[in-house]
């Protein structure tokens, strides 16, 4: 099945068309809704070689897929028609070629007729059809649609024109009336039928006002503050009622000396040796990299290598034997007042407290707050977009203070003159209550911003806040920007203020298949089995288990590992059992990723090997929040396909 | 692109006789599906007693996924008297093709969207009439942007620039004139009477066929 | 007697309008157009005007007929496909109905079913061409008519006074091309957009019959002003309507306006064409005013 929407028109046709013009640029789409391949469609070549047999003039030509997307089809038009063209022709569908029509000062003609496909509308290459009549009929002909099944569309029963239960129009035809007769007496539905008052269509069901609205509504939506993102059901009904509990004070903990993206920390201890809370256990090993901290007071059992929650086996971790006495390290001890602190001592116990970014990326925070360039924001990330997930939401409703002077914090260490918090509409609790608390600084701002998953990502959070753009591959710091999540600043309070390293943090443990749901405050090194069973453990068979939410978090396929500094959330999800299928071209993963790429391409030039063309479509752009394979019609794993694809760049990238 | 709409609750509720399994496709949520309203329904028919199961999944037009997707909960189906179905009209059709013995019921009014491709509805409509008329009219279609779908020129519905039909719509004809005007292509439309030709559906056949 | 014999002998030709019952009593209406309208040279017969569902446009053009008058058959594309638009055609070229008006019609939307399903199978240009296709013996199919072809005097529609004038003169010299041999206007409240209109219009070289209302009163314009496409009537008429409600209400000020509409026009079209909306009693004063 192949739902391509255009033929070139016939020959005399656009012959007509060219007659008495000349100088022609040709935009041809290679078609959409049909199995993905990288050859180009002939069409744009045959118009090309009438056009010239004719003796016309083609300036010059370009393929651009989903031309309907009007976003990107602008910025790719954008200055590559030549000055001297004085026609363009479009080689698509209708809706391709409105579009150019509209974007284009120069006459623009179309050289194909769209297909009348009326009623093919599943994503799927279904042979099923919807006439989209807005008065379903399905429920009175056991399933099988009247509208367009039918030749006459028919709602009242069969009419006399069917041959052996073949249309009169298409003796190739089923007859649809005789299907639903089969259908319902095989239900024992006939009588019901017969039942049924007499139909009367209703052609004002289909409200064109109405329609229009949502339209302009709906689109104005989708590319408020940044393009693309999708809206995964939130599900935070579960925990975001839920205070943060104390988690009990577990046995053991295994604290792993990499939890931070970098090199992995030196150990700085040995079996036997007595350890207290804050104390360092591990020292940071590089500029990119931060030290690690006991979280318990006790013995170092062993300094040996465990399972990690992302890395898998085999990363070196320090195993303390906790005696729940929490005696405190003598380096735990309150820092000078923030007015006091000049820029460097606050960077400097950031780095030394082992902070880094809690909202999953654990980059080491020092880092982003010596950018060499100057900061016009320090952003803090409380959108809390992933599904499930509310720990961030209850830092905030309960912690509304501290992460304020996080963020005071490092406004100072980055000399910013502006800080913001943005908070997505779900939670209007923590955004009344961060509105009050920030009132009497005023230079700090609260957003609330519509939900739209993946919002608390560094770049769209800038795009949406302050309207900036990061360009291909440079970093939020090259716009004069700083983004923290909110655990991270309060993590950055408690250093400042307390002393305290970052040796626990919040985490929701939640999910369909938990059977009581909760939101803890955890020690570091915790194992993760022993949250699930605080929680009364699993319910159901066919779940799957992830750290973090159900986007970017990754599946736990061993639960006896540790909590780490990333580690937001446990959550337990249905099992989706699905298959890999061809790719077909519906161009959803192209509408909904934020970074504006072409993930079916990524994945096709991915396969095919080609690494010079993975360049040009910008695959290490990529950041893996999932929205291509969330919305993939074909059940495509696109982001283990672009990271793959991303392997194949490397060595072209290192090169160069 | 399609959007669903919800059925009334009455018309749902006179569905639910006996128990019922309730399916909800959410892979064209971002296009339109009303799922808080879908959501709240159907908790109200839980409370009554009426569900025995609930499958959310998406994509469910694609009939291999859904067989795959169905196997889990089948012994729970079996359960039901009639499957609830929240999604477009497709969908319906495939799960009660897939459930043939079992009552399938639509839960939604499915309504056509302008745009065909991908997630966001577009402001382009394409009526797919299979004889474009978009060289005719600057690249505007009138198929879909006159209420009337006229292929000669406006008809005297216009009141300020607007439909007749709709007074928030833009004559389409109008647009039509003022962009050939400003390209100086009026010209274009001394061209012979145009007829539609609602005979397209044979000739994408025979297209196809020729492939 | 086809009108356009009448626009030849160049003659002002006048018609009036009527709107046949909802229902099957047709007694009345065709009293009232033998007592009121005997001075028009054509009654205009309406089909399911403004999409409302009423007696059969042929029907009453046929009861007119007999009745002595001329009746002129209006079609509209809104509720028949090709096949019964032509077969309609037909039907009143055997009937000896040769004066016909093509129009597309209003949306079915704006009636009293707006469930039903809008056909526009055919619209107003190509429903002309099919009128003329006939005349050539043949349908819109290209297949031969049986023995004579009819012969039919082609009417159309135009706005002259819409927000879209360049719109309008596109649409009309569509209609010519297609077969249009008179036009009768929309109303026309601003004679002084209608001669402007005129002078672009005179290219076609089709006659054109000015379009009138009598205004009932402030109330009326003001409707017509929000709600009716192409018509807009300016303050100082609705001034006028409103300074003597009596008079206003007697329709004398109605008619003294029309009247004066009239003959600002009449030097520069060919015809006039009332729209009386239930005041054809009304006809005869304002054709004695005018001096026609």
């Amino acid at each position: 099945m192949d739902y391509t929407k255009y033929v070139l028109k016939s020959e005399e046709e656009l012959k007509d068309l060219l007659a008495g013009k000349d100088n022609f640029f040709v935009v041809a789409c290679n078609k959409c809704f049909k199995e993905f391949e990288t050859t180009q469609e002939p069409e744009c070549r045959c118009l090309m070689d009438l056009a010239e047999a004719q003796g016309k003039h083609i300036t010059g030509s370009v393929n651009i897929d989903f031309l309907c997307n009007k976003v990107q089809t602008e910025k790719k038009l954008a200055g590559i028609v030549p000055e001297e063209t004085q026609n363009v022709v479009v080689i698509s569908c209708g809706l391709g070629v409105q579009t150019v029509a509209d974007l284009e000062k120069v006459p623009t003609f179309t050289a194909t007729n769209s297909l009348n496909y009326v009623g093919h509308h599943g994503m799927a290459l279904t042979k099923k059809t919807c006439g989209a009549c807005a008065q379903c009929y399905l429920n009175v002909t056991g399933g099988i649609c009247p509208i367009v099944d039918c030749s006459k569309s028919l709602v009242n029963g069969q009419c006399g024109g069917a041959k052996n239960g073949k249309c009169e129009i298409d003796p190739k035809k089923d007859c649809a009336w005789e299907k639903i007769y089969q259908r319902l007496e095989k239900q024992g539905r006939s009588k019901e039928f017969l039942d049924e008052p007499v139909q009367l269509r209703d052609y004002s069901a289909v409200k064109v006002e109405e329609i229009k609205a949502y339209v302009a509504e709906a689109r104005a939506r989708r590319y408020e503050g940044f393009y693309g993102g999708v809206h995964p059901t939130e599900n935070k009904g579960y925990t975001e009622h839920l205070a943060l509990q104390k988690f009990p004070e577990p046995d053991t903990v295994i604290i792993p000396l990499a939890m931070h993206i970098g090199a992995p920390a030196n150990p700085v201890v040995n079996p036997g040796d007595y350890v207290k809370v804050g104390q360092l256990i591990g020292e940071q090993a590089g500029f990119i990299s931060a030290p690690v901290h006991s979280s318990v007071s006790g013995t170092v059992v062993a300094v040996e290598p465990h399972t990690h929650p992302n890395k898998g086996p085999g990363v070196m971790s320090v195993v303390i034997k906790n005696d729940g006495k929490n005696v405190l390290d003598e380096s735990v001890v309150p820092n000078k007042p923030l007015e006091e602190l000049t820029a460097d001592e606050i960077i400097e116990i950031v780095k030394e407290k082992g902070i880094v970014g809690m909202g999953g990326a654990t980059f080491p925070t020092y880092v982003k707050l010596k950018p060499g360039k100057p900061i016009d924001a320090v952003l803090i990330n409380g959108s809390e977009c992933e599904p499930y997930l509310t720990a961030d939401h209850r830092i905030m409703l309960e912690y509304a203070d501290d992460i304020i002077f996080g963020l005071r914090a490092m406004m100072k260490a980055v000399a910013a003159p502006e800080g913001v918090i943005l908070i997505e509409d779900n939670k209007p609790d923590a955004v009344a209550l961060m509105e009050e608390k920030v009132a009497p600084y005023e230079n700090i701002r609260v957003v609330a911003a519509k939900t739209q998953y993946p919002e608390g990502a560094e770049k769209m959070l800038i795009k949406k806040v302050m309207g900036r753009q990061v360009p291909s591959g440079k970093l939020p710091a090259d716009v004069g920007c700083v983004v923290s999540n909110t655990s991270t600043a309060k993590a950055i309070s408690d250093a400042i203020q307390k002393g305290m390293p970052l040796v626990e943090r919040a985490v929701s443990v939640t999910g369909d298949f938990i059977r009581n749901p909760g939101n803890y405050m955890v020690k570091l090194g915790t194992n993760v089995q022993s949250l699930i069973d605080h929680c009364g453990g699993i319910t159901g068979d066919d779940v799957v288990l992830k750290m973090g939410g159900p986007m970017m978090g990754a599946p736990l396929k061993d639960t006896n590992v540790p909590i780490i500094k990333g580690s937001n959330g446990v959550i337990a999800i249905a099992a989706d059992h699905t298959e890999e299928k061809e790719c077909i071209k519906c161009g959803r993963c192209v509408d909904v990723c934020p970074m504006e790429l072409q993930p079916l391409e990524i994945y096709k030039y991915g396969q095919l090997g080609d690494a010079e063309k993975l360049l040009t479509l910008n695959v290490m752009d990529c950041f893996s929040c999932k929205c291509c394979e969330y919305i993939c019609s074909s059940k495509i794993p696109l982001v283990s396909k672009i990271n793959a694809a991303k392997g194949l760049v490397m060595p072209l990238l290192k090169k160069k | 692109m399609l959007i669903t709409r919800l059925k009334s609750e009455q018309t749902i509720t006179s569905l639910c006789a006996g128990k019922v399994f309730i399916i909800n496709c959410h892979g064209c949520k971002e296009v339109g599906f009303p799922e808080e309203e879908a959501n709240a329904l159907q908790k109200k028919l839980a409370e009554a007693g009426k569900v025995v199961g609930t499958l959310t999944t998406d994509y469910v037009c694609n009939p291999t996924e859904l067989a795959l997707r169905l196997r889990g909960p089948m012994a729970k189906i079996a359960e039901a008297d009639a499957v609830l179905v929240f999604s477009c009209g497709v969908g319906v059709q495939t799960i009660s093709e897939t459930l043939e013995d079992k009552p399938v019921y639509a839960c939604c009014d499915t309504v056509e969207l302008p745009g065909f491709q991908g997630v966001t509805p577009l402001e382009y409509d394409c009526g797919q009439c299979g004889e474009c008329f978009l060289n005719l009219t600057g690249g505007i279609c009138p198929i879909t942007a006159c209420s009337k779908s006229l292929v000669n020129g406006p008809c005297g519905g216009t009141k300020n620039g607007k439909c007749e039909v709709c007074p928030e719509m833009d004559c389409g004809w109008e647009r039509i004139i003022q962009r050939l005007k400003e390209q100086g292509r009026l010209d274009v439309l001394r061209c012979a009477t145009q007829l539609h030709d609602f005979n397209t559906d044979q000739a994408t056949k025979t297209a196809k066929e020729s492939e | 007697m086809k009108i356009t014999e009448l626009f030849q002998n160049r003659e002002f030709v006048v018609s009036a309008e009527v709107g046949p019952p909802k229902g099957i009593h047709i007694d009345g209406m065709v009293e009232e157009a033998k007592k009121y309208l005997t001075g028009v040279h054509f009654v205009n017969v309406t089909d399911n005007q403004s999409s409302v569902m009423r007696l059969g446009s042929l029907a009453t053009c046929k009861v007119l007929k007999d009745a002595g008058l001329s009746p002129i058959f209006q079609l509209t594309c809104r509720d028949r496909n090709r096949i019964a638009l032509q077969s309609d055609l037909l039907s009143a070229a055997m009937l000896g109905i040769d004066n016909i008006l093509c129009l597309t019609g209003d949306h079915t939307k704006l009636g009293d079913h707006p469930q039903a399903k809008p056909v526009f199978d055919l619209d107003s240009v190509s429903l002309l061409y099919a009128a003329s296709m006939l005349e050539t013996g043949k349908d819109l199919g290209g297949n031969e008519l049986v023995g004579e072809a009819p012969k039919f005097a082609k009417g159309a529609v135009v706005s002259p006074c819409s927000d879209s004038i360049d719109a309008q003169l596109v649409k009309m010299e569509r209609k010519v091309k297609a077969g249009a041999e008179y036009f009768q206007t929309q109303a026309v409240f601003e004679p002084e957009k209608f001669i402007k209109f005129m002078e672009a219009a005179k290219q076609f070289g089709k006659p054109v019959q000015v379009g009138i209302i009598i205004p009932k009163s402030a109330g009326m314009c003001k409707f017509m002003n929000n709600n009716v496409a192409g018509v807009h009537i300016p303050d100082e008429l609705i001034a006028e309507l409103q300074a003597d409600k009596e008079k206003t209400k007697a329709g004398i000020t109605g008619v003294e306006i029309a009247a004066r509409i009239i003959r600002e026009c009449k030097p520069y079209c060919q015809g006039v064409h009332i729209m009386s909306l239930g005041w054809e009693s009304k006809v005869p004063a304002l054709l004695e005013q005018a001096g026609l």
